[in-house]
């Protein structure tokens, strides 16, 4: 690919990372009194939301725990590209719901939550109310584009896979009828949903055109200076072996997407397209900011960054929906719904909780065979409210990193229907 | 009385004239719930014969089932004596572990899968191993240790398995091994095993391999151990 990115440094990213402070004080659990019964409602059953209800019931299961989630099945975002570039398939990605109720008693509620009332403590679906003492919010991401209607026409012809289910079946389908000419991915700034996710997809995208003999070229346009993760392992992944089938665009902004003329207009200059990705801005699920967790010009919820409880008393947001030190992936949510659970429940036994750092492991794939990764750990200064990451890269693209990614997921999917 | 309540007392009889008298003293003692007596079975090499301490060469991974026939535990030559040490689960509750067997006490076994997410060594890959002294961890640069690959746990071999870094909440569970008249037993786990995750988790692949779920169950009494390259296709090292 072309076009040099900028002179940032992998140092100078990591310096510039994350320097949270958004709660003066971390409010843990403090001996409260003892409770016999309560009921703990969550929304969404993504990463976050599975998680939380597994190991509330897992850890005590006198609770009553109840799963609100409009799917019926659980689809996977991570591993998603890989079936959309035909290294796998859709199947191994879907669970069913129903195992966390046989297994762990969990209530399943398969509808769409219209209204978080926080004063009443109830949440509304279209069959009626429900109430909780405990709220967890794992509602993930909504594409942020009411001030640019254009993506709203766009993501409906070309969808951005950035959501689970049905984004990812048509998009595999404009995949699979596309037999040449140009496609453009768009991939907007951040924090949006799984940073290095557009990137690989690029990888995979360019790949799947070698692989096919296509006669296509990929216009991979980056709102970014450089990939945000992983630089080094992209750039040379790009650069080494996709020059001839793809053109990396940096820093370039979408400012329209013409969907009848085939066109993404960007601060570049434009780029006709037989077949597109847009990936538009992102922001948390907008059930948040009806509920009144999110203030004025936010677009994700502000959170304790170490329990993810929000401002208000046992109301929880995890996920990506949720600014905490960590980034928005899957791991994390599983991870943070782990800690969720673990503090509900000693909330309810009146003990109390030690602060425990969450750690992340990522790959991505740089072609059909080869994955990069990140391992990142955090430091925190309690003093200054900051949590300093601390990553540690392989940019060596290799076969076992694939075949490790595969494990990565496995091992995820397994403790959360398993 | 279930039936592993009925194996641990019928083990824990036949088990105790080859146990250290103290030890085993204070394991009951302190132990209850954390060591599982199991089928006293006796280690072999693959030619049959009961497999020795010289057999056993330093900083080598081998492999061996135990103490069912389809759970995968590692055997290690630590090299040096390996003490006793004590272990602690993340919800406060101990449990001691009695160090390493052999005339150097440097022989020790591990549940080969892994606390975190039960990642285990499959005829295809191994993503949990021992990174020896002289071959340390490209990602974590530890050495001595064994790793998990799939979310990067580090466990200390030297130090019952408890975790050294990672997302693992728990020590991998240790083999408890004994050594009579020159030859190698293991006779039970002690610490927190995943034989149920396991068993729920791989059911289909267990089925597979051992043609029913009943048959990966059987309790073994003689475990053949070979090094862990030979069983498996591919080591993945990270
Ligand atoms: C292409 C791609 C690749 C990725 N790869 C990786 C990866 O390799 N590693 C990684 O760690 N992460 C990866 N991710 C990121 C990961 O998918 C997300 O970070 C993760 O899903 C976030 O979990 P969550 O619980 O916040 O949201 P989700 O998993 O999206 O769950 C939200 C759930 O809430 C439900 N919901 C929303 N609103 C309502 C409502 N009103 N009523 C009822 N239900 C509702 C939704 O249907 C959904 O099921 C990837 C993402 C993408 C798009
Ligand atoms: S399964 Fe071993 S670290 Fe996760």
């Amino acid at each position: 690919m072309s076009r040099k990115s900028s002179g940032v440094s992998r140092r100078d990213l990591i310096k510039s990372a994350v320097g949270v402070s958004i709660f003066p004080t971390l409010a843990f659990t403090k001996g409260e009194a003892k409770r016999e019964n309560a009921q703990v409602v969550i929304v969404g059953g993504g990463y976050g939301g599975v998680t939380t209800a597994k190991y509330l019931k897992k850890e005590n299961p006198k609770l009553s725990v109840i799963l609100i989630e409009q799917r019926h099945f659980f689809m996977s975002c991570p591993l998603s590209n890989h079936f959309l570039a035909g290294l796998m398939e859709l199947t191994p990605l879907c669970f069913a719901y129903n195992v966390l109720e046989v297994k762990y008693g969990v209530k399943v509620i398969n509808d769409k939550v219209i209204g978080i009332e926080l004063d009443r403590k109830v949440v509304r679906t279209s069959q009626g109310y429900i109430s909780y003492d405990f709220l967890v919010l794992s509602p993930g991401i909504d594409y942020d584009i009411e001030d640019k209607p254009f993506y709203a026409e766009a993501l409906v012809y070309y969808p951005p896979a950035f959501k689970p289910g049905s984004e990812h079946i048509y998009l595999k389908k404009l995949l699979s009828e596309f037999e040449g000419g140009d496609i453009v991915i768009t991939v907007p700034p951040p924090p949006y949903r799984c940073p290095p996710a557009p990137y690989e997809r690029a990888a995979l995208i360019a790949s799947m055109i070698k692989r096919n003999k296509l006669k296509a070229h990929l216009y991979f346009i980056d709102a970014n200076e450089r990939p945000l993760i992983n630089s080094e392992g992209f750039l040379s992944a790009y650069y080494d072996l996709y020059k001839d089938v793809a053109t990396y665009v940096t820093s370039a902004q979408v400012k329209d997407v013409d969907v009848g003329k085939k066109v993404v207009k960007t601060s570049y200059g434009d780029f006709k397209f037989d077949i597109a990705n847009i990936i538009p801005p992102m922001k948390a699920h907008s059930i948040l900011e009806s509920a009144g967790l999110l203030k004025k010009g936010e677009k994700w919820v502000s959170v304790n960054p170490l329990t993810f409880e929000t401002q208000v008393e046992n109301v929880f947001v995890i996920g990506d929906a949720s600014m905490s030190y960590l980034p928005k992936s899957g791991y994390a949510a599983h991870s943070e719904g782990k800690v969720v659970a673990k503090l509900i429940n000693a909330k309810l036994m009146g003990k109390e909780v030690k602060e425990e750092l969450l750690q992340m492991v990522c790959y991505a794939m740089v072609d059909d065979r080869e994955a990069i990764m990140t391992e990142t750990s955090f430091k925190y200064e309690k003093d200054r409210g900051r949590f300093i990451p601390i990553h540690r890269e392989d940019n060596q693209r290799k076969e076992s990193t694939a075949k490790r990614y595969i494990e990565w997921a496995k091992g995820l999917w397994r403790d959360m229907f398993g | 009385m279930d039936r592993r309540d009925f194996i641990k007392t019928c083990g824990a009889i036949a088990v105790a004239s080859f146990l250290d008298t103290k030890f085993f003293s204070e394991a009951l003692a302190s132990q209850e719930g954390f060591l599982k007596l199991y089928s006293k079975a006796i280690l072999l090499k693959e030619d049959g014969t009961p497999l020795t301490e010289k057999d056993i060469a330093p900083h080598r991974e081998y492999i061996f089932f135990y103490p069912f026939a389809s759970t995968p535990c590692y055997l290690i030559n630590l090299g040096d004596e390996v003490k006793g040490a004590q272990l602690k689960l993340n919800d406060g509750q101990t449990y001691l572990w009695k160090g390493g067997v052999g005339s150097k006490k440097s022989i020790v076994a591990y549940s080969a899968i892994c606390s975190h997410q039960w990642s285990y060594p499959t005829k295809d890959y191994a993503f949990i191993n021992y990174y020896p002294p002289d071959k340390p961890s490209e990602t974590t640069k530890k050495a001595g240790v064994i790793q998990c690959c799939a979310h990067l746990t580090v466990f200390d071999p030297k130090a019952g398995g408890k975790v050294i870094e990672g997302p693992a909440e728990v020590p991998l569970a240790s083999i408890l091994l004994e050594e009579e008249g020159g030859k190698l037993y293991a006779v039970g786990v002690l610490g927190k095993d995943q034989f149920d995750a396991f068993f729920e988790n791989y059911k289909t692949d267990l089925r597979k391999e051992y043609g029913s779920t009943a048959k990966a169950k059987e309790l073994v009494d003689k475990c053949v151990v070979m090094e862990v390259g030979k069983y498996v296709k591919e080591i993945i090292r990270c």
